[in-house]
């Protein structure tokens, strides 16, 4: 495999005649990946330019990383080489939304805020709610491919995505699914793409299912003087008869961050939606779970109020101001996040600095972030920190990825979890659709 | 073919002398499933276990035998057919129930339970598993898995593909693998939502996770008549328009109609020109506001009737004439192609109007009953195999119709499959490159030429002009959508 071997004007002078102009952005520097910088940005306007940069690239031998809104680029493995930031962000036209099929077709570098305004206009969204909106787009939510609080009720980030049109790591453009919610036709090819990180091509464009905006929403946040509690209660909502939007238990050192929760103390949110009277039983039926399991208080919000919890809660540990040292989502079975929670809790301090704990218990996700207090050379004690979540979640059967550390702490790591028997696969479709290593080597599972 | 004889010996040292079938008059069952397609395997093997299935496959790589990997043999496309010969390996030994978790609403299963027995066993902890396809009460999980199959209440609950959390596999080398798992999310690419829908050609399915939803607190169904079909579709865009996704809308035109109410005395008026079925669940509060806001919907495209189904009995009832239309066609004719495809549901009234005069120019009557709500049409060219002509005449109706779909914005299969009913129409809606990246698949999963080959793309030939002659004759009133 030709690692990228000229200087950097020649690829920039490829890059930019692939492009069709001078399309390669200045300040390349601002598109790091764990401190390694590519040669070349280029920022392309259209699938076509995204295309003939790719293929440029596949000829030139040059490490292409797909990128949407940065928000979540400390999610991978050490980037094995990395020479063309391909910055999707000029892809930003929402190219069909069709209300009455609940359906939309956007490219990929509109931001999930933007989509969402529209959408919203016709009392419809996007079921995802990934962090920091405004700067995420669609593209890399998808690409990453985790869920937010939502996914409880409205399901993965994977299950929105109704077609999808991806550049392959030749330059080839190709499409699969379609427009429509339900349909068989072929291989469901994008599934491969949600969730790979661009490893295996670049999205360009996807059509998603909508949902209509719940005809009425409130939130009952309430809190507990212990996190088993919280986590017993949502449970108990979990296993309950009614159905909420989201269930979040935020632990008493992450409600420190958090604008309006009371600090001292865990919390549990619980977002409904729904018709009014419903959504009225559903709120008495989750206050009362909550003091069955000893809640100390319980707030309701609506609006803007509502609105901002859920905000922090699928931003935490994104936007600067909670932003952790190092950042780790487990996901278990829903009955094993109260286990998995005590033995984080129990590790939680033992590199110094504080541990913050936010998860989902309907969906079995939990959140372990750490903040180093300088007291420690940080990068042993991210690795303890590492070492000790990752024993804690496989004695309680989940599955585990660093999502932030820091860089100098992660030679030698796998950030991914171990996936079992399926790496085989997984390592063939590499070299099926990327056998040149083109689209981002080495920040994928196992080393892909 | 490679000569089996050898493989024979070798699957009964591994599976047992009683569950190896290669007599012609014992194969004979096997040669085809719920669509129309034939083709007589070399060999059927019935293994009992995920071990058993794994050194079936490695003993058949080693002999270069294909394998067709089987269920219940319900599908509709093909999907379960030996086209090129070679082993069926038949699931439906594998059918114990291996764990219901109701802390964490899954169960664990093997490929050939029975769709409905899941639920079934889950209802004691309030739980269920949503897919539905009509054929449930005959279908396995496996084909299921297989074909990513949906349903009535797929409108709101989603396919297979949404309720499987992980499964275990055997690959095209004997080799077993998990993918995905009890968790919700696992590192790694989604294979499991690769091999779910690859209609047999990447892995065979031997344990399957399955997500258990709670059962609704309270159901209601309704139902809503019309003079025109058009009055019903546009009732099914105002229900979507209103913000509401029901559990299931159903809609039939006045030949199911005619069809199936002396069959099955559903309670469908006579002289209707469409029906509506529509239910919606959850909890009472909101069933009660959602049916009655339906009701309001319907009412404003001048219904000849609405009425809700006051008991169980009722509710059953409402549904047995919408699950016994196919079999109920055979009144009408001796014979029917289904065609099953899916529109944008805002275009059901001009797609239907165009499949009206699509029967009008071939001078054959076609009955439309479909899952309107996510517009998955299922057209029904009705017609008499004894006439060639006739015959002629519906393939080419069909082809038109799946065109249509197509250029509506739909789609050539929306539940039933490519398989090989529908191989050679695959360019209608992917170029050489979008089939190209889709092919690099099977290579990928070691299962090219082993697993289900000759499935899903084109193979360039024409296609023999009788997908679906005689499946009212074979299937009877048992026939499935």
């Amino acid at each position: 495999m030709a690692a990228w071997g000229a200087d950097a004007a020649e690829l920039v002078d490829a890059v930019n005649g692939a492009a069709g102009g001078p399309a390669a952005c200045s300040g390349a520097d601002a598109y790091g990946i764990d401190g390694v910088t590519p040669k070349v940005a280029v920022r392309p306007a259209a699938v076509d330019a995204v295309s003939a940069v790719t293929a440029a690239a596949h000829r030139a031998g040059a490490a292409v990383t797909p990128w949407g809104g940065g928000t979540r680029t400390s999610i991978g493995n050490l980037p094995r080489r990395y020479d063309v930031a391909l910055d999707l962000t000029g892809l930003d036209q929402i190219i069909a939304h069709n209300p009455g099929d609940l359906t939309a077709t956007v490219q990929a570098g509109v931001t999930a805020a933007a989509l969402q305004r529209t959408l919203a206009d016709h009392g419809q969204f996007l079921a995802v709610d990934p962090p920091l909106p405004e700067s995420a787009t669609v593209g890399g939510a998808l690409a990453v491919g985790s869920s937010g609080p939502l996914k409880w009720q409205y399901g993965s980030v994977r299950d929105v995505v109704i077609g999808m049109k991806v550049v392959q790591a030749d330059g080839a453009v190709t499409k699969s699914g379609g427009q429509v919610v339900k349909n068989v036709s072929g291989y469901d090819v994008a599934r491969l793409h949600v969730g790979g990180l661009g490893t295996l091509g670049v999205i360009v464009e996807v059509s998603l299912k909508l949902t209509p905006l719940p005809a009425h929403e409130t939130t009952v946040t309430a809190s507990y003087g212990s996190a088993s509690d919280a986590i017993d209660a949502a449970l108990d909502i979990f296993g309950g008869g009614t159905a909420p939007l989201a269930l979040t238990v935020i632990d008493a050192s992450a409600a420190a961050d958090f604008k309006d929760l009371e600090s001292g103390a865990c919390h549990l949110a619980v977002r409904f939606g729904g018709r009014p009277r419903a959504v009225e039983r559903m709120v008495s039926e989750a206050q009362a779970a909550s003091k069955r399991h000893g809640c100390r208080r319980i707030r309701q919000a609506d609006g803007a109020g509502a609105a901002s919890l859920w905000r922090q809660a699928a931003d935490f540990g994104w936007d600067t101001a909670t932003r952790p040292t190092v950042g780790v989502r487990a996901s278990v079975t829903p009955a094993s996040v109260g286990s998995l929670w005590a033995a984080l809790q129990r590790q939680g301090t033992a590199p110094g600095g504080r541990t913050a704990l936010v998860g989902h218990p309907a969906h079995g996700i939990v959140q372990a972030h750490w903040r180093s207090d300088g007291a420690q050379p940080v990068d042993e004690a991210a690795r303890a920190f590492i070492r000790s979540a990752r024993r804690a979640i496989r004695a309680a059967g989940g599955k585990m990825v660093v999502e932030q550390c820091p860089a100098s702490a992660k030679a030698g790591l796998d950030v991914w979890d171990d996936v079992g028997d399926q790496i085989a696969v997984m390592r063939s479709l590499k070299d099926q659709y990327d056998p040149r290593r083109v689209l981002s080597p080495g920040r994928y599972v196992g080393g892909i | 073919m490679p000569d089996v004889d050898p493989l024979v010996n070798e699957l009964r040292a591994i599976v047992g002398n009683d569950y190896v079938i290669h007599l012609p008059e014992d194969l004979i069952v096997f040669e085809y499933d719920g669509s129309v397609d034939k083709a007589m395997p070399s060999a059927v093997v019935l293994p009992g276990s995920t071990a058993e299935v794994s050194e079936v496959v490695s003993a058949a790589s080693r002999a270069g035998v294909p394998i067709v990997a089987r269920g219940a043999g319900t599908g509709l496309s093909g999907g379960a057919v030996a086209e090129q010969g070679g082993l069926v390996v038949a699931l439906t030994r594998m059918k114990r129930i291996l764990e219901i978790d109701p802390a964490d609403h899954l169960a664990v299963v093997e490929p050939g339970v029975v769709n409905l027995d899941i639920s079934t066993a889950a209802a004691e902890y309030g739980l269920y598993f949503a897919p539905d396809p009509s054929s449930q009460r005959a279908c396995t999980i496996g084909g299921n898995v297989a074909e990513n199959s949906g349903g009535p209440h797929c409108l709101a609950y989603g396919v297979t593909t949404n309720h499987v959390l992980g499964m275990e596999v055997v690959l095209a080398d004997g080799s077993i693998a998990w993918l995905g798992g009890r968790t919700r999310e696992t590192p790694g690419y989604d294979l499991r939502g690769i091999v779910i829908g690859s209609e047999g050609t990447l892995a065979i399915a031997t344990k399957i996770v399955v997500r258990l939803l709670k059962q609704p607190e309270a159901v209601k169904t309704l139902l809503a008549v019309f003079k025109e079909m058009d009055q019903a579709s546009s009732a099914v865009s105002g229900i979507i328009a209103a913000g509401i996704v029901p559990a299931a809308i159903e809609m039939m035109d006045h030949f199911c109609i005619e069809a199936v109410e002396p069959a099955v005395n559903a309670g469908y008026p006579k002289g209707a020109g469409a029906v509506l079925l529509v239910e919606v669940d959850g909890l009472s509060e909101a069933v009660e506001e959602e049916a009655s806001e339906i009701e309001r919907v319907c009412r404003s495209y001048d219904p000849m009737e609405i009425r809700a189904a006051v008991d169980e009995e009722e509710r059953a009832r409402l549904w047995a004439g919408r699950k016994g239309v196919l079999g109920a066609l055979g009144r009408l004719a001796p014979n029917y192609y289904l065609v099953d495809g899916t529109i944008p549901r805002t275009r059901l009234m001009e797609v239907l109007a165009r499949i009206t005069e699509i029967g009008d120019k071939y001078g054959l009557p076609i009955a439309n009953l479909l899952h309107a709500g996510d517009g998955n049409l299922h057209p029904s060219v009705l017609f008499d195999e004894r006439d060639p002509d006739q015959l002629r005449r519906t393939m080419e109706a069909g082809a038109e119709i799946l065109e249509l779909c197509v250029e509506a914005g739909g789609v050539l299969s929306g539940e039933h499959g490519i398989g090989l009913e529908k191989q050679e129409y695959m360019p209608l809606m992917f170029n050489d490159e979008d089939m190209a990246a889709m092919a690099k698949l099977a290579p990928a999963f070691g299962s090219r030429g082993r697993f289900n080959p000759g499935k899903i793309f084109p193979t360039g030939k024409t296609r023999a002009p009788i997908p679906h002659a005689g499946a009212v004759a074979r299937t009877g009133a048992g026939a499935f959508i």
